[in-house]
């Protein structure tokens, strides 16, 4: 399985623990994630995923001109996203412990 | 647009016109289309000044990568009925209007079921054809061919109704003085109306260019053979004077 795979649905999360930290536009969230270590998914893959939680209503999204040109769209977490960032803090926490889990004990006994 | 120096490359602009007629042409909204166009141009514009390839942001394939956000994005079925009504209205003004010229209108069933008909597999062919554009990276022919078949399909259709209309007869619709009166107003108003909507008269201009001539040189005395070389001279003339105004006048707003 590569890691773009197991990636689906983990990177929703990060997403909105990053958003819930700091309102970002798009160039800021890529490069932070890419910070965290994710440097597998083109940058470009943050777009669909925003404009789904937009759908969803998990973030919102304002225009702000900047200094350099162009108009940045930032994102902020709505009271819908910061439930869902706690729920995926949960979920994660399990598949955690129980992935850690299966792993140690497997290959404690499987040597 | 970017007003600082730098400049996106090349192949960020035709990425970002290509996505821009991909979403058109799949019946996204064209606001939303624009934010996400803007969108990724900031991003696109940043990443190239710290000297990133387009690849690291969309992906090895772009056409994967358009899916991909066209898949997230509604269909604005608002906007396609808007454009399907102004390609049946004006292909129907473009018809309309020479007969109203000659006289009161009549129709058969047939000539107004396959006109709606025609246009709406024209949209479609349009649609489908420019999709098909935006996704082929580079390849002149292609697209030429694309372009042809489009513009070919209705042609053949309109004649291939032409020939049915003359061998199935079908009941036909007189819409007698009144009723012309009223069609040619109803058409007027959605000309201009349109026209004002769009900020360009090319349709006003090309209608005129198409029906004028015929209609003033028939009040001569002229024969018929000098009567159709002036007209057509004329039509196309002034078509050809029309497009070279339009396009200088458009070269000077750039600058």
């Amino acid at each position: 399985m590569s890691s773009t795979q197991m990636l689906k649905g983990i990177i929703d999360g990060c997403i909105l623990a990053i958003i819930h930290n700091k309102e970002v536009y798009g160039y800021e969230l890529a490069e932070k994630l890419e910070e965290y270590g994710f440097h597998s998914f083109s940058e470009g893959t943050i777009y669909p995923l925003l404009i789904r939680m937009q759908k969803e209503e998990l973030v919102t999204s304002t225009l702000k001109k900047s200094t350099a040109g162009p108009r940045r769209k930032y994102y902020s977490l709505t009271p819908k996203g910061e439930l869902e960032l706690q729920k995926f803090m949960e979920r994660w926490h399990q598949l955690e412990s129980s992935v850690n889990r299966v792993l140690h004990h497997e290959s404690d006994t499987g040597q | 647009m970017l007003n600082n120096e730098f400049t996106l490359s090349k192949k960020s602009q035709n990425f970002l016109e290509n996505l821009r007629v991909y979403l058109f042409s799949s019946g996204k909204n064209p606001k939303e289309i624009e934010e996400m166009i803007e969108e990724l141009e900031v991003h696109l514009y940043e990443a190239e000044k710290k000297g990133k390839p387009i690849e690291k942001i969309v992906g090895k394939s772009p056409k994967e990568y358009m899916q991909m956000i066209s898949n997230e994005m509604s269909i604005d079925m608002r906007t396609w009925f808007k454009y399907i009504c102004l390609i049946v209205l004006g292909s129907f003004s473009f018809n309309i209007i020479p007969d109203l010229l000659k006289g009161t209108l009549s129709y058969s069933v047939l000539e107004i079921v396959g006109h709606i008909v025609i246009a709406v597999i024209f949209v479609a062919f349009v649609l489908i054809g420019f999709k098909a554009i935006s996704t082929l990276e580079r390849s002149p022919i292609k697209k030429g061919l694309i372009f042809m078949g489009i513009s070919i399909v209705p042609i053949g259709l309109f004649l291939g109704l032409i020939f049915l209309n003359e061998a199935i007869a079908t009941p036909v619709i007189d819409f007698g003085t009144l009723g012309s009166i009223i069609t040619g107003t109803i058409l007027l108003v959605f000309l201009i109306g349109t026209s004002l909507w769009a900020k360009t008269w090319v349709m006003v201009i090309v209608l005129a260019l198409i029906t004028l001539p015929d209609y003033l040189l028939e009040q001569t005395s002229l024969q018929d053979e000098a009567r159709l070389i002036t007209g057509t001279l004329i039509t196309f003339g002034g078509i050809a004077i029309y497009l070279l105004i339009s396009a200088k006048l458009e070269k000077n707003k750039e600058v």
